[in-house]
């Protein structure tokens, strides 16, 4: 981060029009990082995501009245499994970037499609968790954490339906490919490595944040107040 | 600059942006980088459907884009005259009611903030210049770009069928401020805020995907040579106002989201305890206050990101007809990147009135202030420009004056409002009106404009007919005048704004000659416009030709084979750039331009570093 800011400030300090600034910059390939635009890509998105869900944090705890039984949706439950299930999908990805740079092919292709069924699995088991939670009267406006909760996972779940598009693409592609022609899906794959990782971490943001904001923390902080 | 092209020592590379592009320098004096990155593989469309209605050429998504917002920019303008026909001459509308009065305004705000201005800058001109100033053959991901224009279309369509639903569309104020937008008693409340809440969504989904495009073809798909600091001021405009698209627009989704819900699924994001005609609603817990934080620090960042925009391409159409290099380059890249990240930081000069901790009000008039240095630096700059320059005073400088005048207009009554002080007793009269009209809706269609007019030729090998430019300029300059600077003494004697009528308020007698007055100026400005709308059908048919680099600019986008420039933009071979795009009137130089492409041999004996 430091390497960029300084490279960001270094840039805007340069005098084009003088000659010896001119003949630096005649040697420019016209990129401006060294990494394909897919990971480029894929971080602008992280920045906008992150800004997204930020916004989502943020209004969560905004509008977050103390009376709520934020413990709920820390019990035993089908949550648990499903965060396993991405860490598994994460897992499965570091193993395929550690393949394609032995270029052992048939793994990668294995591995990707685990990937893919994880996810799918994923989603999945948030629509069963949602099912659980209206079927025990926790519906989405039952109060603002129920609410926040809702619309954080849906808009996770878009998420990752967005990548499983993109997912299937390049697993469509990766699958016909043969052996000696595997890298050049490399960028796309680890594209695609970059954002599940990514979604991963959010998920946990969301998820200490409810071990962050519950109750008895909010007592506590109270108590400490007091 | 040939001493030093010729010194044969090697120097390394220090371009702290070319993380990739490092290396040392060859002694030839015309040396660049052997092409590494394979040339883009395009879809060419072969029938009609590809080629002009699911293009995938970022050429015609610009036009496509400049068209559909101009479309919703008309319906603007005609909701703008209804409201001025009903201020001015009360009643003299029949059909109009204070519902649809309400309606109108709402619709007027959004179309003209949104769908107009930042579809046009951002998708029109963003679309249009963006890979051919940097030197690309299109955008990063043409078909992305292309359900980018897709999206904003039914964005549209959507925003547009909420006249037609029972109710007809939300009449809340274009902030659509919770409670009352969803609230039964409010105009459009059921159908109609729905689909403006669906249609921001799909904005903002459609715009991400532009935006995306915008930006990894600044970074990442540049023609050699070109730097970050070598692309025109019109690029960093737009690319900065990109970034800040992206991080503002998920404010303005998550609010639409949330009202959604508050709508259609009873939740209370937004929505507090409420008693309605003795009965208590069953909303309850929700903050009203939290859609307004959402709400603006979306909408102030907004207003930069028409701005950049403009203040980008001004600096370009001034700097190519006062035939000078852009007076303090380093500055104004400076001053839009710092516009940029103070946008984010002023947010709540707009609440006020709602209500704050005098230490946050504080904090946002003094962060409201400091935004005013680096925008005035720019305003200088561009004096700095025009002075001493070979003026060309044709039609596109004319919209650059009026825009410096008129932004220069706005912006002081902006430090006006920015203090809290100030603001408290104005905040809910016409100063407002005039202050925000002048500084963000003038000034920035003034831009457009000149735009036009500059970059027609480059669109359509003709020149637009300068006489009709010059009625034109003079109808909207002087009439916009008079329609916003009558409206600043309106806000001082207190006149409200959001009143359908003035009743038999003092204002009814006070100030009524004025509204007629405005009113008239309204209607004259409106029509106006369609004179631009008539100059180019004209042109198209009879125009002058413009041929190759009419205005003999230097930056890339003239200097295509072909005229107007084909879908790949630069036949067999990729342009290379050799310097800024700010070579004018360059001592020991032939002509009074040299190109970004012109390799130092061909101009060894000018200084064009020191000019």
């Amino acid at each position: 981060m430091i390497s960029i800011l300084k490279k960001l400030f270094g840039t805007l300090l340069e005098k084009p029009w003088e000659s010896e600034q001119a003949s630096i910059d005649n040697t420019h390939e016209g990129k401006t990082f060294n990494i394909s635009v897919q990971k480029s890509a894929v971080i602008i998105i992280f920045g906008i995501a992150t800004c997204l869900f930020s916004l989502i944090f943020t209004s969560y705890l905004y509008t977050l009245p103390p009376d709520q039984d934020t413990r709920y949706l820390l019990r035993p439950n089908l949550l648990w499994i499903n965060t396993l299930i991405l860490f598994f999908v994460t897992f499965f990805f570091a193993k395929i970037t550690n393949d394609l740079e032995k270029k052992v092919t048939i793994k990668i292709k294995k591995n990707l499609i685990i990937v893919g069924g994880l996810t799918y699995l994923f989603l999945f088991g948030q629509i069963i968790f949602w099912f659980q939670l209206m079927k025990s009267g926790k519906f989405i406006s039952t109060n603002s954490y129920f609410s926040s909760f809702y619309i954080f996972t849906a808009l996770h779940g878009l998420h990752l339906l967005g990548g499983l598009f993109f997912w299937g693409k390049v697993a469509s592609k990766v699958l016909k490919l043969e052996q000696n022609k595997i890298l050049e899906e490399e960028k796309n794959i680890s594209a695609l490595s970059m954002y599940w990782t990514y979604l991963l971490i959010i998920w946990l943001a969301f998820f200490l944040m409810i071990f962050i904001f519950n109750d008895a923390v909010i007592d506590w902080c109270k108590s400490l107040i007091s | 600059m040939s001493e030093d092209y010729n010194d044969n020592k090697t120097i390394q590379a220090q371009s702290s942006e070319a993380i990739s592009g490092g290396g040392s320098v060859s002694p030839d004096l015309d040396y660049v980088r052997p092409a590494e990155i394979p040339d883009q593989d395009l879809y060419h469309g072969h029938s009609f459907l590809t080629k002009w209605v699911f293009c995938q050429d970022a050429k015609v998504i610009g036009v496509q884009y400049f068209l559909l917002a101009t479309f919703t920019g008309i319906i603007g303008l005609i909701l703008s005259w209804l409201m001025r026909l009903q201020l001015g001459f009360p009643g003299a509308a029949g059909f109009m009611t204070a519902e649809h009065y309400y309606q109108f305004v709402t619709m007027h705000g959004m179309i003209m903030v949104v769908y107009f201005l930042t579809a046009l800058f951002l998708g029109g001109f963003g679309n249009f210049l963006i890979p051919l100033m940097v030197g690309a053959r299109d955008m990063v991901f043409p078909y992305l770009n292309m359900v980018s224009f897709w999206s904003f279309f039914v964005a549209v369509a959507v925003l547009l069928a909420s006249f037609f639903v029972p109710g007809g569309p939300t009449g809340a104020g274009w902030t659509l401020y919770p409670p009352q937008t969803i609230l039964e008693g409010t105009p459009g409340s059921g159908w109609g805020i729905l689909l403006m809440c669906i249609s921001l969504i799909l904005f903002v989904a459609g715009f991400t995907m532009g935006g995306l495009n915008y930006l990894i073809t600044v970074l990442q798909a540049r023609t050699r040579g070109m730097t970050l600091m070598r692309m025109p001021l019109t690029v960093w405009g737009i690319f900065t106002a990109t970034v800040l698209a992206m991080l503002a627009f998920p404010a303005l989704l998550v609010g639409a989201l949330m009202m959604t819900l508050d709508k259609v699924l009873q939740t209370s994001f937004f929505m507090p305890t409420i008693l309605k005609a003795g009965e208590v609603l069953e909303y309850g817990g929700g903050s009203p206050i939290l859609f307004q934080h959402l709400f603006w620090f979306f909408g102030h960042p907004e207003v930069y990101i028409v701005a950049l925009p403009a203040f980008g391409i001004v600096s370009d159409l001034i700097s190519v007809h006062a035939r000078k290099n852009i007076f303090g380059y380093r500055m104004m890249v400076w001053a839009i990147v710092g516009i940029g990240a103070l946008s984010f930081f002023v947010w709540a000069h707009h609440m006020y009135v709602s209500g704050m901790n005098p230490w946050f009000g504080f904090f946002f008039a003094t962060t409201t202030l400091i935004i005013a240095v680096p925008t005035a630096m720019k305003v200088y700059n561009w004096i700095l420009t025009l002075w001493r320059g070979n003026i060309r005073m044709n039609v596109v400088m004319l919209w650059c004056l009026g825009f410096i005048i008129t932004f220069v207009n706005g912006g002081i009554t902006g430090i006006f409002l920015g203090n809290v002080s100030v603001d408290v007793p104005l905040s809910d009269t016409y100063f407002v009106i005039a202050h925000f009209h002048m500084v963000m809706g003038i000034a920035p269609l003034m831009v457009i404009m000149g735009a036009v007019y500059h970059w027609f030729p480059l669109v359509s090998g003709r020149f637009l007919d300068e006489k009709l430019g010059k009625w034109h300029f003079w109808l909207t300059f002087l009439g916009a005048y008079s329609i916003y600077f009558p409206m600043h003494y309106l806000g001082f004697i207190g006149v409200p704004r959001r009143y359908f009528e003035m009743y038999d308020s003092p204002y009814m007698t006070s100030a009524v000659g004025m509204n007629e007055f405005i009113s008239t100026a309204a209607f004259i400005v409106g029509a106006a416009q369609f004179i631009l709308i008539y100059n180019i059908i004209k042109t198209l048919k009879t125009g002058k030709p413009a041929g190759h680099n009419p205005w003999k600019a230097n930056s890339l986008e003239w200097l295509t084979p072909k005229v107007p420039p084909e879908h790949g933009n630069w036949g067999e071979r990729l342009p290379v750039v050799h310097r800024w795009p700010y070579d004018f009137s360059v001592p020991g130089a032939k002509e009074d331009f040299i190109p970004q492409t012109t390799p130092p041999s061909e101009v060894a004996h000018t200084e064009a570093e020191k000019t």
